[in-house]
């Protein structure tokens, strides 16, 4: 840049276009200037010699330096004092046109000059030196506070993100200025954002790995690299240290520069400066890039944020239009079937046996209809669990209640340990209710389902540590056992059973679900004597102590 | 219990029961009427929100039939605008299995709901019920004992009594049998319960109310895990049922 402005440390971030220029011709004519008015002054107290005194010389010749030193800095101010020393020893001290000192305490007199004259240059300097710093920061921080509210008023995220893109490319001074970001699964390097006439030099555009290889490696090192003119590369370093990356600053001949953006820890992507010709960082230009690429990162932190959100809304739409969709489909097919089932009864009552069977078969397709929406519902995560404290009796009363229809009371014998006996604790757990209902009342129509007529049905109720165990034993054929694991998957039928034994296989299936919803599960054993037994389990509490 | 009651003599011979259905399924409204035509002669029929709010108005029906399904307005509206100013039993018929929505609709002033598909003898007990209860004394048991299975159930003088033993129960277990006993036949929520035993306070006690519940079942119920008196709707509450 400005030969003249040889300091580095005048401006941190070195912005090129707003150093005031300081031309060769105007300091000469500065220096000419003030060399006139030293000789003017000199030439007027010459002639009023004899009724100065000698402070009075000093004192013209001192607001001369301190005027020299405030218009043209501080080597015009010492080249001035040291001037005027010379002028006033030679011309104003006695012995007059000589170096020769008469009286020695005008050698303090001319050293406290000298001394003066030096010193307020000096200060005076510094003191410009410092405005000119202040009035250098004043101006960068308006920028970057600019570029802020511009990237944030961006309408979209994708175009505050190009903002920048643009800002980096137009202050560093390179042709192209690329943000790439890790998609997919793996994840790859793909292009967001480009501006400038970028050249994606030997390697073809669609080519993701040879281009950006540099770039991944960057991205995982989270280290700045850097392609050479010549064909070289210059990389950073293991420096994992984040707040200091390592900048190629000394390196003239970069054609390419690749920066990690990285965001809270994070690495969101990889910034690519390019240029047709040689270009290099001078500490300037460094800092600055370093503080843009943290605007970069945090500009491709938004694009992805918005994305994400974008994503959410999609998917709470399909949610909500899922749900409606539920409720409109059971309504749809729940009107009919009342319909169909109702009829069918007052048939069935007049003697009809194929009207009965009709209703019976009503009665099933409400089931498999309640199973699917059930199952969908589960699925999509949309069945909402509400565990409260519950009695486990109140449970097993639920359910047998909602069997009673479909299984002849007797049939199921609740066995001691559930807590029948007044003197036992209520035993309690912490569950949804209604879904909770559904899983053991699964179990236990899966019980009557395989269990031949006339066996009887055990459901018993036990507290074992964290959990209550709702165990339903049959004397069913009993599952093989290569079959356990499969016999709580959707639609799963065992083997040899005949396609209209009732339900679509979907019974265990929920119950399991429901069950590990909150935090409990179905557990398959054989059982001693033939048959099976299925236990539904859930999270137990303790008796409050002020319960009662 | 409930299939053998229904071929019995009708229950409301002498007056003349009026029943609104409000429904647009012309077929369900013919298995309502079939349904209810043992106990009521005279059923009125409205296809939508807006009929059924001007006819229950000119009408004064004794029971409201009301489908959620209806083309014109919200199901819990139309329920919450009929309780404005009527006492009548609205009885819900609800095609989804969808528990918040029956305890709102409960909540909103309805007595009772069924799901769809249901059973006309199912159908026929719930609205029996309900007439039931619209011709009871206002607090049952309040007047004279009121006779449960062998329970005797004495609210003046704040006894319970099973068989010849007395029942002994706690302060809360009585507010609970009496919030019960006034809503006899009715489906109560958890959340009517809990303000009628502990009114607006809050606290442990919510989160208990099943398990007092449970206490008071132990000590009513022949057998606790299958309670005859009071009925758990899953989901929405309880229903005391003073038939046994």
């Amino acid at each position: 840049m400005e030969p003249s402005r040889a300091e580095p440390r005048l401006s941190p971030y070195g912005v090129p276009q707003d150093a005031p220029p300081t031309d060769t011709p105007h300091v000469v004519v500065r220096w000419v200037v003030w060399l006139g008015v030293l000789a003017v002054i000199t030439v007027v107290m010459l002639a009023l010699r004899p009724q100065l005194d000698k402070a009075h010389v000093a004192l013209g010749f001192l607001l001369v330096v301190l005027g020299g030193s405030a218009a043209g800095g501080r080597a015009l101010g010492v080249a001035l004092a040291v001037l005027a020393f010379i002028l006033f020893n030679y011309l104003f001290l006695t012995p007059y046109y000589t170096f020769i000192i008469g009286d020695p305490l005008d050698w303090l007199v001319l050293a406290a000059f000298l001394t003066t004259g030096v010193v307020a240059a000096q200060l005076l300097d510094r003191a410009q030196e410092r405005a000119e710093i202040a009035r250098q920061r004043a101006i960068e921080v308006e920028r970057l506070a600019a570029l802020g509210s511009e990237t944030l008023n961006a309408g979209r995220a994708e175009d505050a993100l190009l903002a920048i893109a643009e800002v980096i490319r137009s202050t560093i001074g390179v042709d192209c200025c690329e943000v790439l970001v890790p998609r997919g699964t793996p994840p790859q390097l793909t292009l967001l954002t480009r501006t400038g006439p970028c050249s994606d030099g030997a390697g073809a555009p669609a080519d993701v790995t040879s281009p950006w290889s540099l770039a991944v490696w960057v991205a995982e090192k989270r280290a700045v690299a850097a392609e050479r003119a010549d064909g070289t590369k210059w990389i950073g370093g293991g420096d994992h240290s984040d707040e200091l990356l390592r900048w190629p600053a000394e390196d003239t001949e970069i054609r390419t520069l690749l920066a990690p953006l990285i965001v809270r820890d994070r690495t969101v992507g990889v910034l690519r400066v390019s240029n047709a010709g040689p270009f290099s960082l001078d500490s300037g230009r460094e800092q600055f890039l370093r503080a843009l690429s943290f605007y970069a990162a945090l500009g491709v932190e938004r694009v992805q944020l918005a994305a994400e959100a974008e994503r959410a809304e999609a998917f709470r739409q399909a949610d909500a239009l899922k749900s409606a969709l539920v409720a409109g489909v059971s309504h749809d097919l729940r009107t009919p079937l009342t319909t169909i089932k109702a009829l069918a009864h007052s048939l069935g009552e007049a003697g009809s046996a194929e009207a009965r069977a009709i209703e019976e078969e009503a009665d099933r397709l409400n089931r498999l209809v309640a199973d699917l929406l059930d199952l969908s519902r589960l699925n999509a995560g949309a069945m909402p669990l509400r565990p409260e404290i519950n009695a486990a009796e109140d449970l097993v009363g639920a359910a047998l209640r909602r069997v009673g229809g479909a299984i002849d009371p007797k049939r199921i014998r609740v066995t001691a340990g559930t807590a029948s006996g007044n003197g036992d604790p209520v035993l309690l757990g912490r569950f949804d209710f209604v879904q909770s209902l559904r899983a053991l009342v699964n179990l236990l129509e899966n019980a009557d389902k395989y269990s031949p007529p006339g066996e009887p049905i055990d459901l018993s109720v036990t507290r074992m540590g964290e959990h209550l165990r709702f165990a339903v034993a049959d004397r069913g054929p009993g599952v093989e056992a290569a079959e356990t694991g499969r016999i709580f998957e959707p639609f799963y039928r065992a083997p040899g059973v005949p396609p209209d034994a009732g339900g679509a296989g979907l019974g265990l299936a929920i119950a399991r679900r429901v069950a590990a919803e909150q935090g409990g599960d179905v557990q398959y054993e054989a059982r001693r004597g033939g048959g099976s037994v299925f236990t539904l389990v859930l999270p137990a509490v303790d008796t409050p102590p002020n319960a009662g | 219990m409930v299939t053998n009651e229904e071929t019995r003599a009708p229950l409301f011979a002498t007056a003349e029961r009026r029943v609104l259905v409000i429904d647009d399924e012309p077929n369900i409204r013919r298995v309502v009427k079939d349904a209810l035509r043992p106990d009521v002669p005279r059923v009125l029929e409205a296809r939508s929100g807006s009929e059924a709010l001007s006819i229950a108005a000119a009408e004064r029906p004794d029971l409201i039939v009301l489908d959620l399904g209806l083309p014109d307005m919200d199901g819990i509206d139309v329920c919450r605008q009929l309780r404005a100013w009527t006492t009548a039993p609205i009885l819900v018929l609800s095609a989804r299995d969808s528990e918040t929505e029956k305890t709102a609709l409960l909540d909103a002033g309805a007595d009772d709901y069924v799901t769809k598909p249901f059973g006309p003898a199912e159908f026929r007990a719930r609205v029996r019920a309900q007439l039931r209860r619209a011709g009871m004394a206002r607090v049952p048991g309040g007047d004279e004992p009121l006779r449960v299975g062998d329970l005797t159930i004495d609210i003046a003088r704040r006894t319970v009594t099973r068989g010849e033993a007395t029942v002994h129960l706690t302060p809360t277990e009585w507010g609970l049998l009496i919030a019960f006993v006034k809503s006899a036949g009715k489906t109560i929520t958890h959340q009517q319960l809990f303000r009628a035993v502990w009114g607006a306070a809050h606290g442990d006690a919510q989160q208990y109310l099943r398990v007092y519940v449970a206490h008071l079942r132990r000590k009513i119920e022949p057998v606790p895990y299958e309670p005859k008196y009071i009925v758990t709707e899953p989901g929405v509450g309880y229903r005391f049922e003073p038939e046994g």
